[in-house]
């Protein structure tokens, strides 16, 4: 479970998912992606990351295999998969939904 | 879909886990090295497992590790792992053995598919509508009727036959059947051919048999028996074939012998006069199918109901208001044993109960082991709390030792009863009144897994509680505190102390029950018959069997009597029809005839005679009897004569009785009943006419089960025919009865080769061989292994828990030894504490017993409920063994050095 980021459970693997999306990546690139696209604002670190990353593997939402990277390091690469896009866009649609009505609450309150 | 093919990912994933946890460390290792970390630094061990979590094998490993670890405790400490076991396979061993008997005889299906058999059941028109078996043209219209609905419909009559195979002939049991019979139940022979349709037609009286698998076993197993003879009846049979193993048709037991059905006619005997099989008025037959597998029950129902009403309307004055049903094959348990239902439901529930009983003496037995260990063990589970093992975990280490000791003893109980169960169904053969085929009672998968249920369940029992008991408490604690302060705690004792008391207890009841089988056993063998049972002999004979009519079989008896009479060192010889434990019974109500001057019967008046006292009437044994039947059982005559010569021919004159003095007192109290006249209530015809008692002889018992004495009335042969006759034979003073069987056996078989002896016998033996004395035998043989093995756990179970307890005072017994305490005191003391679990437990056993012994009374010959010597016994013997189970640790604690005590902890 992600413990320092903060994050509501099993949004991590939404982030994940997101960030996979549009190439596929290592692991710590996928830890600097989200930091970066955050705004610096979230912070990943491997405790919650791997944990999350192997769940995806075991739901079948990512593909992992190793290759070189740029440095000439052997680095695990991600790939999201056909089903995990479908997960991806089922959360998104939800959490979408959750966040307006939380909003729409907070605005009325 | 998806679930699927995760747990394909998650299998994938435990197969190859040792690669993929690499990679999972090479990678993470990667990240520290691309965050900037030193090589090394920080432990991705902690991060890894949580890692690997997500794959859900987190229990498999920790069962992996706990069975690991329980195997090391194990090993360390052999002896209690041995006993453990052993006495785990003693308790779930007798509970496979009684579950395989009940699994082979009342849960295992007979054949496969047994849900597509069914019986063919029809029914007639009243008043009033019976129930009727088939006629074989019934059954034929019915089979060409129904093609549609049965893959195969077949036809059986079962009878008894005197089956000779070559030794003496027996009573068998026997069955006649359609061609196709097996393969309704698709069973395949062992050994030869099926029955032809050839052999099936009526009165082809074509002599083939197929034998059962354990005749064929008892004949040499050996494959030259077919094409064999053997003789049914009168006739020779070729043996075509033998029955695949464990076949028994659709009841338990089965036959020893089918015949086909075109070979009925040798069957018939006396209570089934020869009539033609192919008669469509004679229904004899009964009807079992096999329902084709897409038969549908309405359209099955629906056909019958068509096929009736054919029948019906094509023969109208025989299938008036015909009817067909089918229902699943009944009596599954035939000739469950002679007492009434009641009874054997008791003794059945009784013998499902012991087994229950002495694994729960077992568990007790090992929880206490376990409370015992928890002293050393405590000390490494307060090591492995404080470290973060949580309660649950200790728990399921605790749980998963148990188990392991359970399926080991299990494994060994598997064994163990599957060897004792093929002796005790072995035992259980010759109680059965006749020869017939019992099913197959080795393992299967309902064995297994029934060894499997008792192993967890006795885990359960025996290791939940102490499990509990030892986390529990507050470990932390226990770290810190000097083990040596325990014995001041004596909550773990308390409840070792429990679980003895509940083995003495559950002992005692076991003993005592056992020792009630064993003071009926010794009973039934030591009873006391009322007339001389040494120097005496019986063969049992039955002309009907060779289908001789009433003047042919009573010439069959008559040259017997006389045959048997000239073979040397025999004394007398006679004949009767019911003699005491043959267990053949017939019964009349007597009543006394005629007014007060009956006496004098020719100056009495007829309407006096006829003047019947009905409300005096007395059940009374009924028995055709030969001359000399007093003299041959060793009986005084008390008053009158015997039967004479002429009285054993039929139409000889007066009709005449002799009665016992049981009879005589219960018919006229206190006066003589010489030449006087009784009746018989219950006859009809010629047989109601008045009889004039010529003759009083002692009474005698008739069986172990009737009350002695018990009323009897003696007719002479002449009077009445059954053709099953006993002839009795008395040896001369000085010969050896048992030496006399063979040359017996052989003038028998020479007089007349179609009529066999049923059984050539010793009095005694025959008594003995009697099915209630069996029953009670194996009753005693069994509860007394039962309470044998409970004993041998309740020594062990005060053994246990007395050592533990000197074991944790050590201490303070080298206390009090250093201050002067004389060492007989404190073997006194702990002898003293001892006795004082015992009695209890004693005490409360003794109720325990009180109750199973109102539960046993009325199925135990000649025992009362309140037995006090089987009482007293059992529990001295208890005594006995618990105290010296605790003058072992007794002495141990004298024997404490009081320097080396102090300094041990």
């Amino acid at each position: 479970m992600p413990r320092e980021t903060g994050l509501p459970p099993g949004t991590l693997m939404m982030l994940v998912l997101r960030v996979l999306k549009t190439q596929p990546l290592h692991g710590y690139a996928i830890a600097q992606r989200i930091h970066l696209l955050s705004a610096e604002q979230l912070r990943v670190e491997e405790g919650s990351l791997y944990p999350a990353l192997q769940k995806l593997l075991v739901k079948g939402w990512v593909k992992a295999a190793w290759r070189a990277s740029e440095s000439g390091r052997q680095v695990r690469e991600y790939r999201i998969t056909p089903a995990g896009r479908r997960q991806l866009e089922a959360e998104v649609a939800e959490y979408r939904r959750m966040a307006s009505a939380i909003g729409v609450l907070l605005d009325e309150a | 879909m998806a679930i699927i093919g995760e747990w394909i990912r998650r299998l994938g994933y435990l197969l190859r886990r040792r690669a993929l946890e690499d990679e999972l460390r090479q990678e993470m290792e990667a990240h520290r090295a691309q965050m900037g970390e030193p090589p090394g630094f920080g432990n991705t061990l902690r991060l890894r497992e949580e890692a690997r979590d997500a794959w859900g094998w987190r229990w498999l490993d920790d069962l992996v590790q706990d069975t690991r670890f329980a195997c090391r405790m194990l090993r360390r400490s052999p002896g209690f792992a041995l006993t453990a076991i052993v006495t785990l396979a003693l308790g779930i061993g007798v509970n496979i053995g009684m579950f395989s008997l009940v699994n082979g005889l009342l849960l295992r299906p007979l054949y496969e598919d047994a849900d597509e058999v069914v019986q063919v059941r029809s029914r007639t028109a009243g008043p009033p509508a019976r129930g009727r078996a088939f006629s074989y043209p019934n059954y034929r219209d019915l089979q060409e009727g129904t093609t549609d609905i049965f893959a195969n419909l077949a036809a059986a009559d079962t009878g008894f036959v005197g089956l000779d195979v070559g030794e003496t002939p027996r009573r068998a049991m026997a069955s006649a059947v359609t061609a196709n019979y097996f393969q309704v139940f698709a069973a395949p022979l062992a050994h030869g051919r099926f029955f032809t349709t050839e052999e099936e037609r009526p009165g082809a009286a074509i002599r083939v048999a197929i034998i059962s698998y354990p005749l064929w076993e008892q004949l040499g197993a050996d494959p030259s028996t077919l094409g064999r003879l053997v003789r049914i009846n009168r006739e020779y049979f070729t043996v075509v074939g033998v029955a695949r193993q464990g076949f028994t048709g659709t009841s338990i037991p089965g036959p020893e012998v089918w015949l086909p059905l075109g070979a009925r006619e040798t069957f018939s005997t006396e209570d089934r006069p020869e009539r033609p099989v192919d008669a469509r008025e004679v229904h004899e037959l009964s009807v079992v199918g096999r329902l084709r597998s897409d038969t549908r029950i309405e359209n099955a129902v629906a056909v019958l109901a068509t096929v009736g009403r054919r029948l019906e309307q094509a023969f109208p004055s025989i299938n008036a208001g015909y009817s067909l049903t089918m229902s699943k094959p009944s009596a599954r348990l035939m000739f469950m044993p002679t007492a009434g239902t009641g009874e054997t439901a008791r003794l059945v529930l009784l013998l499902m109960l012991m087994p229950a009983v002495v694994l729960l003496v077992a568990c007790l037995n090992l929880a206490d082991l376990l409370l015992a260990r928890g002293h050393v063990r405590r000390q490494e589970l307060a090591i492995r709390s404080s470290l973060g093992g949580g309660r649950w975990r200790l728990t399921r280490q605790l749980l998963t030792e148990g188990l392991l000791l359970s399926l080991a003893g299990g494994g060994i109980a598997l064994l163990l009863s599957a060897w004792a169960t093929k002796e005790l169904l072995a035992s259980l053969r010759p109680l059965l009144p006749v020869a017939v085929t019992l099913p197959d009672v080795s393992l299967d998968w309902r064995v297994l897994l029934g060894t499997m249920a008792f192993s967890l369940l006795a885990t359960l029992v025996f290791a939940a509680a102490p499990a509990v008991a030892l986390t529990g408490r507050a470990a932390a604690a226990d770290l810190k505190r000097h083990s040596g302060n325990e014995g001041r705690r004596p909550g773990g004792v308390r409840i070792g102390n429990v679980l003895v008391v509940g083995q003495i207890a559950l002992s005692l009841l076991l003993l005592s029950s056992g020792g009630l089988f064993m003071m009926s056993a010794i009973g039934a063998t030591n009873v006391d018959p009322g007339f001389r049972l040494d120097g005496g002999l019986i063969v049992q004979v039955d002309p009907a069997l060779a289908r001789y009519d009433e003047s042919r079989g009573r010439q069959a008896h008559l040259t017997l009597i006389d045959r048997l009479r000239g073979v040397p060192g025999v004394e007398a010889v006679t004949i009767g029809s019911s003699p005491p434990f043959t267990s053949s019974g017939d019964s009349r109500d007597v009543a006394p005839a005629g007014g007060a001057d009956a006496r004098s019967p020719f100056g009495a008046a007829q309407g006096d005679r006829e003047r019947v006292e009905r409300s005096r009437s007395v059940d009374a044994v009924f028995s055709v009897v030969g001359r000399d039947y007093a003299r041959v059982l060793g009986l005084p005559m008390l008053g009158g004569r015997d039967f004479s010569d002429a009285e054993m021919a039929p139409g000889s004159g007066e009709r005449v009785a002799i009665i016992d003095d049981a009879l005589a007192e219960r018919l006229w109290p206190g006066e003589d009943a010489l030449g006087r006249w009784i009746q018989f209530l219950d006859a009809k015809g010629p047989e109601a006419r008045p009889l004039l008692v010529v003759g009083i002889i002692p009474a005698v018992k008739h069986s172990l089960g009737t009350p002695r004495p018990y009323p009897h009335v003696y007719v002479p042969l002449g009077q009445h025919y059954e053709s099953a006759m006993t002839l009795l034979l008395r040896v001369a003073e000085g010969q050896d009865e048992r030496a006399m069987l063979g040359p017996i056996g052989r003038v028998v078989r020479d007089v007349d080769e179609r009529v066999p002896a049923l059984s050539v016998a010793t009095w005694r033996d025959h008594l003995n061989a009697g099915l209630d004395v069996r029953i009670i035998r194996v009753g005693a043989g069994v509860f007394s292994a039962f309470g044998g093995i409970a004993l041998l756990l309740a020594i062990l179970g005060v053994y246990g828990v007395k050592s533990y307890v000197v074991s944790r005072r050590t201490r303070e017994f080298g206390i009090r030894i250093a201050i002067g305490a004389h060492p007989r005191a404190l073997l006194w003391q702990v002898l003293r504490e001892g006795g004082r679990i015992t009695t209890i437990g004693i005490g409360i056993g003794l109720l325990l017993a009180l109750g199973a012994g109102q539960f046993l009374q009325g199925i135990l010959y000649g025992v009362k409920s309140i037995e006090p010597v089987v009482l007293v016994t059992a529990a001295l013997i208890l005594v006995a063994a618990s105290l010296l189970a605790s003058y072992i640790p007794a002495l141990r604690a004298t024997g404490v050095d009081p320097t080396v005590a102090l300094r041990s902890e």
